[in-house]
């Protein structure tokens, strides 16, 4: 469970989250929903603790990423936006160094390496470089090294951005089977229909805050929408302008 | 091995102070083998640093030599080159100089100079004759007599045997498994009785003016005579010289008619003024003798008798100051104690007076040993007749020289089968340093089996003669030619008839 | 306690930092282009160094002047003695010494009309000596004929004071003798000296590539984010970036003292008077004395090129930069200062000092160079700390 209390951030000047709060509860898939400029890469930053948040708390299940990093960074696996692999590694080398630095070895290691092979498909990738790979087979690279390790909390920011069905329909079956293990999901996005089809749960980020909190189906009733883009409309931009405090539900 | 037997016992008989030399000699062996300190030192004549040793060559470590070695500056992958001066009694120091033109020679090799007991930096035996040597023969064996007294048995124990034992105590004392032995002058001697008596521990020899063991070295009139002679014939070919005219006569009438006055008021080269103690006949032959070592010297010659037979005795005189400075290099008593029992003890008086005659030295040059000797009592130390030996052996003649003349080497020598010799034409006595001879020697020591190309000595030219009080023409006065040579063939006539007599004299003892 | 505790974290530290430190290497070792700059220059350096002064010596050894005499035939002793092995000597009646310069010739002598007359009755004739100093050659030239000309002048001032019965020696009223203290290792010093430089600038050169792209390019190719959420501090992962980094400018350098270990031989040092002394031992203290040196210019360049924009940036900035350094090496070593032996605890002064030494054979002290080398890695350590706190810049991060 991952539990941001209250925290702010600013660049230069410019607020970026404002007193934002919400929980992520175990066992289940939660979407940031929020247009570009919302604020959401920053507030999964601070989660991984690659920022600091200028006021508030962050918990990831036991750990605050700010005062025990390493407590936090161990229970988590990151996949960022566009980030980039080792080229010059093949993606067995790749995973196994990043499993290694995780703690993991011996046949610990082998088990997780094979693992992910056979969940994200990549026996036809394993032994290749992975200079020249697709976006797909990157974002399949990606979501292993943020799994190998089987963290409890998985991170994804806009994991589908540039992926064909097939990758996507993959990341689906990927993310349900975790969620199925119990693991706790926080993924952002800013399209709307995957948002949909993916989460159970959607948090509305605008402007630093979360405007809105529920299931899609909680989302439309509260704003009297038929759709999830005309409730994020309505909570993003509209309506209902003073900052709500949303009560993440318990898991 | 047995020679050496032999010839020890032999010596034991002759001198029993020379077996006390000589065993001490090797006892100090294993005190020297612990490795000698070495320090920084430098010569006269050579800018870089040198590593001075004192290698002890007696048992109790009193006596020790000066050794001066010029490091390789490769650290030395070749077999050292041993300097021996000449002398007997020249300093190794004064070899110093020799460095500059063996200087790619040393590139590889380590260059050794010792300085033998009594002489030069190794407690100098000099008899107090070092700074004023007197001109008078009476006055010097004079001195040379009290020296003697002074010095108890010194005079018996210095000698070749005990050099050559001295200088393999050094070998082995700085480390060196074989080396080269590079002699000059006397120096030739010591290495040639060094090849006879260590054959083990020489690689090869290069012998500049050759003294072989067999040769009466100091019987030098004959071979100063040739020397002249080669002068006069290079003077007459020459169209400038040859307009001097038979200046070979009136050298031979000076020196004839030399008067008491003339001695008196000789001028002096270095103060201006007429000399202090009289310059008598037989001094000035010796002059025109020593100019003869040095073919600039020599070419100077022509002129200054020219000029002296019309009573201008001042180029003559100039001819005296250019060896101002050689005066009392030797220690005397060293040289005294080697001439003596090696070399003055095998000679006759009839063989001096053969090796005199028709010359123009005459005894003028032996005299000073003759009489020297009678005041420095010592055994003779007769050689014994050398074995023959497989080394390589580079001899190096000038054809003019007037102490050791290529002859020496070419008669003297048949016990030498590895043998090559560099004859310089026109050369003097020492031409180690000429024209392409050290590219030679450092052939010769890198490949000592290869014959060498002596092309290049042609290139070695006697400088040129003299002409006027300007110094050399520049020009050569071509209209006089005509009469010049009738001149010429005149003097080459005289000469060779002088040389038949002479000849013919020393033949019927 | 609390001190072995902390040591203890570190050899831990270190054995997380394992897995990381594969991966730098693999990364370091697999990039062609970067490997191949670090052995072009560590083996090009040495190579031009022993062909430049193969082919010096052979200039110098078979360069013969040529010298054109006008005028000869007035006095032909001058072009006769003025012949030798290093001088060729044309004698021409006539010519035109502009001409004669444009062509073959190095130099060119006149010899007036009356010289004969006037050296006769010592009226100090004229000899013209044509140049053009514009020409690279000349100046040795010259030295050729001045030593030449000059043994013939001594020898002609000789004859005209022996004819007047001075003896030469009143001409030098004392002798001067010159002591030379250097020995050939202190020769070979002056000629070596920029191998240091050299083997330092090495080092630089076979760090920059991988130091750049370790850092700025791992920034640029957005893959340090995930880095940075893994379970490890910051020190560790710049740590083992500068040892990768470290190990190809390290392996580098010692590729190019292998190169100038293997050409020395070759080269003609004995022309210079240089000894060789070279030892193993030394080569080995080379090799040594530049791996904390290696490790502090990886790490400084993984700090300057983390600090700019892009990968292109990191590059020009560190060109830049690693010029600085090596040229003040040899600034100093040209100006001939003097350093007291303390200097020896500088980074780089100090390795620059003991490679001069140790490349001649001279002693060096190895206390001096222990202590020199702990500084170096002193500073290693602060540098790693510094770049640990830098890698908690939030600017580090891309933007989106």
């Amino acid at each position: 469970m991952i539990r941001v209390e209250n925290i702010s951030k600013s660049f230069a000047g410019t607020p970026v989250l404002r007193n934002l709060s919400f929980d992520v509860p175990d066992g289940r898939i939660t979407a940031l929903l929020g247009a570009n400029g919302a604020g959401k890469t920053s507030c999964l930053r601070i989660i991984c603790g690659l920022l600091k948040a200028d006021s508030g708390r962050v918990l990831v299940g036991d750990a605050d990423p700010a005062l025990d990093p390493m407590g936090a960074r161990r229970q988590l696996g990151v996949v960022g936006d566009r980030e980039g692999l080792y080229e010059r590694l093949t993606v067995r080398e790749y995973l196994e160094i990043f499993a290694r630095m995780q703690g993991l070895g011996g046949t610990a290691l082998a088990e997780a390496l094979a693992a992910v092979r056979e969940e994200l498909e990549l026996a036809a990738l394993w032994d290749r470089r992975t200079k020249g790979f697709s976006q797909g087979e990157r974002m399949k690279v990606s979501l292993a090294r943020a799994l190998v390790h089987r963290p409890q909390h998985l991170i994804l920011d806009e994991p589908t951005r540039g992926l064909d069905v097939l990758a996507v329909r993959l990341l689906r079956k990927t993310l349900l089977r975790l969620r199925a293990a119990g693991t706790t999901i926080l993924f952002s996005s800013h399209v709307m229909p995957e948002v949909a089809e993916l989460s159970d749960r959607v948090l509305v980020m605008a402007a630093g805050q979360v405007v809105g909190a529920g299931t899609p189906e909680q989302l439309a009733a509260e704003t009297g929408c038929s759709t999830l883009e005309d409730s994020f409309v309505a909570l993003a931009y509209g309506q209902r302008a003073s900052a709500a405090r949303v009560e993440g539900e318990p898991a | 091995m047995s020679g050496r037997k032999r010839s020890a016992t032999r010596l034991l008989t002759g001198a029993a102070v020379l077996v006390v030399a000589t065993s001490l000699g090797a006892q100090a062996e294993p005190a020297a083998s612990a490795g000698p300190a070495a320090e920084t030192c430098y010569a006269d004549g050579w800018s870089e640093s040198l590593r001075c040793y004192r290698i002890p060559v007696s048992a109790d470590g009193e006596v020790a030599l000066s050794v001066l070695v010029a490091p390789a500056v490769n650290g030395g992958q070749r077999e050292p080159l041993y300097l021996l001066a000449g002398g007997p009694g020249q300093a190794a120091s004064d070899l110093a100089r020799l460095l500059n033109p063996l200087r790619k020679l040393n590139r590889g090799r380590d260059i050794v100079m010792v300085d033998r007991r009594g002489g030069g930096r190794s407690d100098a035996f000099d008899c107090g004759l070092g700074a004023e040597t007197p001109a008078s023969i009476e006055r010097f064996v004079g001195k040379l007599a009290t020296c003697y007294q002074a010095s108890g048995e010194r005079p018996l124990t210095i000698n070749s045997r005990q050099t050559v034992d001295d200088l393999e105590t050094v070998r082995k004392a700085l480390g060196h498994s074989q080396i080269s032995l590079w002699g000059g002058s006397w120096g030739t001697r010591t290495a040639l009785l060094y090849q006879q008596w260590y054959p083990e521990s020489l690689q090869s020899l290069v012998l500049d003016g050759v003294a072989p063991i067999g040769t009466k070295v100091f019987l030098a009139a004959s071979a100063a005579e040739s020397a002249l002679v080669e002068l006069q014939q290079a003077c007459s070919d020459d169209p400038m010289c040859a307009g001097f005219g038979d200046w070979r006569a009136q050298l031979d009438t000076l020196l004839a008619s030399w008067s008491e006055e003339q001695a008196r008021n000789f001028p002096d080269p270095l103060t201006g003024k007429t000399v202090d103690e009289p310059i008598e006949a037989w001094m000035l032959a010796g002059a025109v003798r020593t100019a003869l070592y040095d073919p600039g010297a020599a070419a100077q010659l022509p002129f200054a008798v020219a000029q002296a037979s019309r009573g201008n005795y001042a180029p003559l005189s100039g001819i005296v100051g250019l060896f101002a400075e050689m005066e009392g290099a030797m220690p005397m008593g060293l040289t005294f104690s080697v001439a003596c029992a090696e070399e003055m003890n095998r000679i006759s008086a009839e063989e001096i007076a053969s090796d005199a005659a028709g010359t123009f030295i005459g005894d003028g040059f032996i005299r000073v040993f003759r009489e020297g000797c009678k005041v420095w009592p010592v055994p003779a130390l007769p050689y014994e007749a050398p074995q023959p030996r497989h080394h390589p052996v580079l001899l190096i003649s000038g054809s003019a020289d007037p102490i050791t003349p290529p002859k020496y080497a070419d008669e003297q020598l048949a016990y030498l089968d590895h043998k090559q010799h560099l004859m310089v034409r026109g050369g003097g006595h020492i031409n180690s340093a000429r024209g392409c001879v050290p590219d030679l020697i450092l052939e010769f020591l890198d490949q000592p089996q290869v014959p060498l190309d002596q092309e290049c000595l042609a290139d070695i030219q006697r400088p040129p003669f003299t002409a006027g009080n300007y110094g050399p023409a520049l020009l050569p006065r071509v209209p006089e030619a005509d009469s010049r040579l009738a001149e010429e063939q005149q003097s080459g006539s005289e000469s060779a008839g002088r040389e038949v007599a002479r000849e013919v004299e020393g033949g019927s003892p | 306690m609390n001190r072995m505790w902390s040591a203890r974290a570190v050899i831990v530290g270190l054995q997380q930092m394992a897995p990381l430190l594969r991966k730098e290497l693999l990364e370091a070792w697999r990039d062609r282009r970067a490997l191949l700059m670090a052995v072009c220059f560590s083996l090009m350096f040495p190579a031009a160094l022993a062909g430049g002064t193969i082919f010096m010596v052979k200039k110098q050894s078979e360069d013969v002047t040529r010298l054109a005499v006008i005028g000869a035939e007035r006095a032909p002793l001058i072009a006769e003695q003025l012949r030798s092995p290093g001088l060729d000597v044309e004698a021409l009646a006539e010519g035109s010494p502009r001409a004669l310069l444009a062509g073959d010739y190095d130099l060119v002598l006149e010899v007036t009309d009356d010289f004969a007359e006037r050296y006769q009755d010592f009226r100090a004739p004229r000899l013209y000596l044509y140049v053009n100093s514009s020409d690279t050659g000349s100046g040795r030239a010259q030295r050729a004929l001045q030593e030449r000309l000059g043994a013939l002048q001594q020898m002609v001032v000789a004859q005209r004071l022996s004819a007047r019965g001075v003896a030469p020696q009143l001409l030098a009223p004392w002798r001067l003798e010159t002591r030379d203290v250097s020995t050939p290792s202190s020769r070979g010093a002056l000629i070596l000296a920029t191998v240091p430089g050299l083997l330092i600038m090495t080092l630089f050169i076979a760090c920059l590539a991988t130091a750049v792209d370790s850092s700025a390019g791992e920034r640029e190719r957005l893959s340090l984010e995930p880095l940075l959420v893994q379970p490890l501090a910051g020190w560790q992962i710049i740590t083992a970036k500068t040892l990768a980094v470290a190990s190809l400018g390290w392996l580098g350098s010692l590729l190019a003292i292998g190169a100038l270990v293997l050409l020395m031989p070759l080269m003609p040092l004995a022309e210079f008077g240089i000894q060789q002394a070279t030892t193993v031992a030394g080569v080995v203290a080379m090799g040594l004395v530049l791996l904390p040196l290696a490790l502090l210019v990886a790490v400084l360049q993984i700090l300057l090129a983390l600090r700019s924009q892009s990968f292109k940036d990191a590059q020009t900035q560190l060109s830049i930069l690693q010029i600085a350094p090596v040229v003040l090496l040899m600034v100093l070593d040209m100006a001939q200062i003097k350093l007291a032996d303390s200097w020896q605890l500088l980074p780089l002064i100090g390795q620059q000092q003991w490679l001069k030494g140790l490349l001649v054979g001279d002693w060096v002290s190895p206390l001096w160079m222990l202590a020199g080398s702990a500084v170096t890695l002193v500073l290693v350590v602060m540098a790693i700390l510094v770049g640990a706190r830098a890698l908690q810049r939030e600017s580090l991060l891309s933007a989106s």
